[in-house]
């Protein structure tokens, strides 16, 4: 009887023991890991080669967590795919995640109440052990995180062809401004363009922004970003100066075959036709070349880094970056954390890498990177990056920014630039009120 | 004696409508009413609700994600204000009166020179007829190709082919170029319509009067000009309405071709809406502009509209 009881009692605390347990472990457990499951919805606008690394991404994700099914919105416009998005939103179209590029949007959202902080989760998983802080920065807006960086690009870099270079005697790349604009004659020589700047939407407002940053640093480049200091500055006249000696010296053509040319015809003109020298663009023309026009990087092509002005800011170079971001409004919270999660991994950082882009992750495989991508990153790597302005500019300033910098192309005089930039300081009067 | 009149109710003599025409109800009307009915729910559903609707948004000022704010005229006040809508307004005014007597005089001068041999240009007729049946913005894609700046475009290599190199040119990317690119690019799709609807109507000259002009001596040049053409007269009016309101809201060739561009030298109001309102986000000040837009739209459609339906009746 007694040992009846005692079995009995023995049987009752270990069976209250171990549900305790249990239930004491399942607490512990991250609460992402028991609920990963169900839809994950992506409001996708990435497209070509891009959509393909998404796509990528996505599968591995369903590799890792199996019971996660991904379901995609996509929008396929061309362009400033923000309109697209937002028409989207207010149309009642439910995400649980989305890829972001503009911190300008990225404000917007957050305004509207529409994106969740992630910084409890940042600091609470793997995040933070595979970002650096740098990128914590640049995803976050008055420090909360809103956005995982997955990849970026170097913008300060200029695409060449090698066989173009060879063509017109360039042995090694210019590593100042003035040896830059001393090759020009070179290549004109060779019957070569200097410069392919692709003026017919934004490309051309590249070139404006690096001088800028190298004239006169990230911090001020931050203020004119933030209309701390007005268009009409100093600061602002120099560059757009700067500017005008490139195109002086007869670095592109007449500004009319500039503002005809968009981007993509001004990586073709530099890197399938040669009959342009340099590119200032952004790292996916590395995948573009590659799929599209069957070139090999490190062979066919290369990059080379902005020059240095020698005006004491050599150190800093333009970036973009891609995040994902949440919904606060999110369906499937968990699979959403879990997959923000695993893009900082390993296992997605180097299909960021297979797919020809540099990964943020200080988990990536570098090995992977061909010789473009390893230049680029070892360049953002070792500098001070600024975000490309066009993208930190709100509303109709973008559109009138790219549209007063078309103006200037096509009479660079300092009357001009006086116009120019007192256009762009009436308009950013009424966009940032 | 009774007197006999002689006047032609065609010759116009008496316009006055029977009775019954003129009540408005007579017992016919709620069987005509209830048939009119589905057209009238779609109607209401299709034109007056976003009508209504664009109204309504035009008096609010939408920025993007940012909560509306109503601001009653204010988007009309600073439409009139803004010197990029204004260009807009120049812009348009000088690519529809182009667009539409381009198109128009084109299809007119084809159409007349198809009447003199209807069978022989069966196949000449046709073709043209299709570039009018290709979309607006597969014909912006053609004509990309023909306008590009580099070797590859069509109207360069055939300069340089010529021996006319040096007039090769960024067609595009000059703004003094640019418009008259698109205008000449526009005007070839649309030349299908007012061609088949010109022809049409100088095949309804009767034959009789065309026997008569051969009798008193006229030659083809002659009947061409003084009976043909102004016997077609009706056709070229319906296409000339109808190509003139397709100008003024064309959007695609000017969207593929320059994008507004360059330095919104090709931006229409057309352009400019959608610019506000699908890249900028803009949907109030959008609106105001689409208001606009349909006001130059009826100034021109309701005339014309009152005009077809007297000659109707």
């Amino acid at each position: 009887m007694l040992n009846r009881s005692i079995s009995r009692t023995l049987g009752r605390r270990a069976l209250l023991v171990s549900a305790s347990a249990a239930v004491l472990f399942a607490a512990a457990l991250p609460s992402y890991a028991a609920d990963v499951s169900g839809d994950l919805v992506l409001l996708n606008w990435a497209a070509g080669s891009e959509e393909d690394m998404v796509k990528a991404l996505e599968e591995g994700f369903m590799k890792a967590y199996p019971n996660v099914h991904f379901k995609e919105i996509n929008l396929t416009t061309q362009g400033d795919q923000r309109g697209a998005i937002r028409a989207a939103l207010q149309s009642g179209e439910k995400a649980d995640i989305f890829i972001n590029t503009w911190p300008a949007f990225r404000k917007e959202l957050v305004d509207a109440g529409m994106l969740k902080d992630l910084t409890p989760l940042w600091n609470s998983s793997a995040i933070k052990d595979n970002l650096s802080d740098g990128w914590k920065n640049l995803g976050s807006l008055d420090g909360k995180v809103y956005g995982v960086t997955y990849t970026f690009g170097d913008r300060s870099a200029m695409f060449y062809r090698t066989e173009t270079m060879k063509k017109a005697g360039i042995d090694t790349q210019p590593a100042t401004w003035d040896a830059m604009v001393a090759d020009f004659g070179k290549l004109k020589a060779a019957n070569v363009t200097p410069l392919a700047i692709g003026a017919k939407v934004w490309s051309h407002t590249e070139w404006f922004e690096s001088i800028y940053e190298h004239l006169n640093g990230i911090d001020m480049a931050a203020k004119l970003a933030a209309h701390q200091i007005p268009w009409t500055d100093p600061s602002v006249k120099n560059a757009l100066k700067k500017y005008a000696e490139l195109i002086k010296a007869g670095c592109c053509g007449s500004a009319d075959s500039m503002l005809a040319m968009d981007w993509d015809n001004a990586s073709d003109a530099v890197l399938k036709a040669g009959t342009h020298g340099w590119q200032m663009i952004g790292m996916w023309v590395n995948d573009r070349a590659q799929t599209t026009d069957g070139l090999k990087q490190g062979v066919d092509y290369s990059i080379t880094q902005f020059p240095a002005m020698g005006a004491g800011h050599d150190d800093v170079t333009s970036v973009d970056t891609k995040e994902f971001s949440e919904f606060a409004s999110a369906a499937n919270a968990p699979a959403a954390d879990a997959f923000l999660t695993w893009i900082t991994t390993a296992d997605a950082a180097n299909i960021v890498a297979q797919h020809g882009l540099a990964s943020p992750s200080s988990k990536v495989d570098s090995s992977l990177y061909g010789p473009v991508i390893k230049y680029s990153s070892e360049a953002v790597n070792k500098a001070k990056p600024q975000f490309v302005l066009g993208d930190l500019l709100p509303g109709d300033l973008v559109d009138e920014y790219r549209v007063q910098l078309q103006k200037f192309l096509q009479d660079p005089s300092d009357a001009t630039i006086d116009a120019v930039t007192q256009a762009l300081e009436a308009k950013a009067a009424t966009e940032y009120q | 004696m009774t007197a006999i009149s002689t006047t032609s109710p065609l010759a116009g003599g008496d316009r006055r409508k029977p009775a019954a025409a003129r009540k408005w109800w007579t017992p016919d009307t709620p069987a005509a009413y209830l048939l009119l009915l589905p057209v009238l729910a779609l109607f209401a559903f299709a034109v007056v609700y976003p009508l209504l609707q664009t109204i309504w948004l035009s008096f609010w000022d939408i920025r993007g994600l940012y909560p509306p704010k109503f601001v009653g005229i204010g988007n009309f006040v600073l439409l009139m204000n803004d010197p990029t809508f204004r260009n807009s307004l120049l812009t348009t005014l000088l690519w529809t009166c182009c667009t539409t007597l381009f198109s128009v005089g084109a299809g007119w001068a084809i159409a007349l020179l198809c009447a003199l041999a209807p069978k022989e240009t069966l196949v000449p007729r046709v073709l043209i007829f299709a570039a009018f049946g290709v979309s607006e913005a597969v014909t912006g894609y053609i004509w990309l190709g023909i306008y590009r700046a580099d070797a590859g475009g069509l109207l360069n290599a055939v300069l340089h082919g010529i021996g006319l190199g040096q007039f090769a040119h960024p067609w595009l990317g000059d703004t003094h170029t640019a418009i008259w690119g698109l205008i000449i690019a526009y005007s070839w799709a649309q030349t299908g319509l007012p061609l088949i609807l010109i022809f049409a109507a100088a095949q309804a000259v009767p034959k009789n009067v065309l026997e008569a002009a051969y009798i008193d001596g006229a030659d083809s040049r002659a009947i061409m000009r003084s009976i043909v053409a102004p016997l077609s007269l009706p056709g070229v009016r319906v296409a000339l309405f109808i190509n003139l309101l397709g100008s003024l809201r064309a959007f695609d060739t000017i969207y593929v071709l320059t994008g507004g561009g360059p330095v919104r030298s090709t931006e229409t109001i057309g352009y400019f809406m959608y610019r506000e309102s699908f890249t900028q986000f803009k949907l109030g000040y959008g609106a105001a502009a689409t208001l606009v837009l349909l006001a130059a739209v009826l100034v021109i459609s309701i005339p014309a509209i009152i005009q077809r339906t007297r000659e109707a009746t």
